[in-house]
């Protein structure tokens, strides 16, 4: 079965690592550890498609949230099949980061599907902006808002950009 | 185009923490050199090496293209390796190096660590700077108020001294005659009480103010006090309450201090009350067997920002209540009372008077009958 390779990206501290951890592994942690280079985390979720229950393979890319200069970002996106970015909640100059990763994701990976956490919603409140609406027309993209800390959608959202990978629909999200 | 055969991988490999896995087509391994990570033959490598999921069109070409300096090896697994591609001219096969960047990503770790660390002192140093900064404010601020409160009595003895010698055609009336020499004296006393002031602070400030202790009586000195605090001009029409209770201990202290303490409390809060008002001086043994001595006024009080500027030397917050002090009082007294490990404590607020109580500790004190 073929397995599908995720990058997830995003500043430092946004919450890349936790996001995969509590995804792949069920934990939270609240010590903060900068993740160096990369990681990989493989996982196997079975996931409703089309009415059946099927299982997938994925290797999750945690990649460091260090600004990494456009060469090395290229090494680490190569022959992704989809991208999360993630964003924090709790700071101000939220959406500018993240679309600037966007928009690198689109020149890199045209067509491929992306996702958008707007993470920690367990600590701040949602903000009902143009400019998140912006972002969500813009990119056509899923856009959760998650706690890798309590879980909430965090599941939703990895599940929703994989059934977008394999072309499938989603049933409920 | 450099090409690798495994009798070059084996010599080169030896002693060195590379593996090189060459693997078919379908990406199923061939062979491994090197035993530094276990990479099983047989079996697909990317079941081993997850990194390189995806990257199945780009290990098809040619001349492929696949350099990742710092990827953990797979599954939960924390070991950092490079991976690199290479194909072998002669035969076709496909070469995947995988090389232990452990150390590598130690240093680098140590040197985020050693980032972290310097932020965090660089934080420290700036608020030390701060600190100094506003020392230095401080010390520039006690300066310009030194020389303004040096000045102006200065003034007014130049001014008078001047008038009274020059010679004029009608001399000068025997009620303006005394007006300024009553002038003359009165800066003159002002100006030997604040370089008395200034000497106890500087003396206190370098830690050479040196008291002179004895057993002495606390309501003997307040009596006293209270007594020279009446003459004052301010005093005019302020109710000055004082009860001794006859069995306070006594006190080791240096009884000049505990009155300059007193006098300077009571001053400042008979010149804030106006006439009319009323002030008061308690004595108290706490619960602990310290003993306080509060001075308590029921005049404006103040705000704990004025307090703060109030406790700085020559901090007087508001231009109306500004009196005749040197306004080096409060300083004094929060240094003389730290000289007798005394605590000195205001407490106050707009509209509720202010009480400023100094408490003695227990060890300085002892029954007067024994
Ligand atoms: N409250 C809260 N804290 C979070 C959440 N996600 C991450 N964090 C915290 O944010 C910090 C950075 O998280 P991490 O996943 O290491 O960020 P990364 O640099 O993007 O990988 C850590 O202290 C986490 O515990 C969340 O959803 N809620
Ligand atoms: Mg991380």
């Amino acid at each position: 079965m073929k397995a599908h390779k995720i990058i997830v990206i995003g500043d430092f501290g946004v919450g890349k690592t936790s996001l995969i951890r509590r995804y792949v592994l069920d934990v939270f942690s609240d010590q903060y550890r900068a993740t160096l280079g990369v990681h990989l985390y493989k996982h196997s979720d079975t996931i409703p498609i089309n009415g059946t229950e099927e299982l997938v393979k994925l290797v999750l890319w945690d990649i460091e949230g260090a600004p990494l200069p456009g060469e090395q970002m290229m090494r680490y996106s190569l022959g992704a099949s989809g991208a999360i970015v993630v964003g924090d909640l709790t700071r101000t100059d939220m959406t500018e980061p993240m679309q600037r990763a966007a928009d690198m994701i689109e020149a890199r990976l045209p067509g491929r599907p992306m996702g958008f956490a707007l993470n920690k919603c367990d600590i701040a409140p949602v903000p009902d902006t143009a400019e998140i609406a912006a972002l969500k027309d813009r990119y056509g993209a899923f856009i959760a808002c998650t706690s890798a800390k309590t879980g909430d959608a965090v599941p939703a959202l990895f599940r929703d950009l994989t059934l977008r990978i394999i072309g499938g629909k989603a049933e409920s999200v | 185009m450099s090409s690798v055969s495994s009798f070059d991988a084996h010599i080169i490999l030896e002693g060195i923490r590379i593996v090189a896995v060459r693997v078919d087509e379908d990406l199923i391994v061939n062979e491994v050199v090197g035993d530094w990570c276990d990479i099983p033959v047989g079996e697909d490598v990317r079941d081993t090496v997850p990194a390189l999921i995806g990257m199945e069109e780009e290990l098809a070409q040619e001349v492929p293209y696949l350099q990742l300096p710092f990827v953990s090896l797979g599954m939960q697994h924390e070991q950092p390796v490079a991976i690199s591609v290479q194909r072998d001219t002669g035969t076709g096969h496909l070469w995947i190096l995988l090389r232990d960047v452990s150390e590598e990503a130690s240093v680098q770790e140590r040197l985020v660590h050693q980032h972290n660390s310097l932020a965090i002192a660089h934080k420290e140093l700036s608020a030390a700077r701060d600190a100094v900064l506003a020392a230095d404010q401080a010390k520039t601020r006690f300066l310009a108020n030194i020389s303004h409160e040096l000045r102006t009595p200065l003034n007014v003895v130049i001014g008078g001294a001047s008038i009274l010698r020059k010679p004029r055609k009608t001399p000068l009336s025997n009620e303006d005659v005394q007006a300024f020499s009553d002038d003359i004296h009165d800066c003159g006393v002002l100006l030997l009480q604040l370089v008395d002031d200034l000497i106890d602070l500087s003396r206190a400030e370098t830690g050479n103010l040196t008291i002179y202790e004895e057993w002495c009586n606390p309501s003997a000195i307040i009596t006293e006090i209270i007594r020279l605090a009446r003459g004052l001009p301010e005093a005019q029409g302020v109710d000055i309450l004082y009860q001794p209770n006859g069995s306070e201990p006594e006190l080791f202290a240096d009884p000049r201090r505990v009155k300059q303490i007193l006098l300077n409390l009571l001053s400042n809060a008979v010149k804030v009350c106006g006439p009319g008002s009323r002030v008061f001086i308690e004595t108290a043994i706490v619960e602990n067997g310290d003993m306080t001595i509060t001075v308590r006024d029921t005049g404006p009080g103040m705000s704990s920002e004025d307090l703060t500027i109030a406790l700085e030397p020559f901090g007087q917050p508001n231009a109306e209540t500004r009196s005749r002090g040197t306004g080096l009082g409060l300083a004094i007294v929060a240094r003389l009372a730290d000289l007798h490990q005394a605590e000195f404590n205001i407490v106050t607020a707009p509209g509720e008077g202010l009480s400023a109580t100094t408490r003695f500790p227990s060890r300085r004190l002892s029954s007067l009958n024994g």
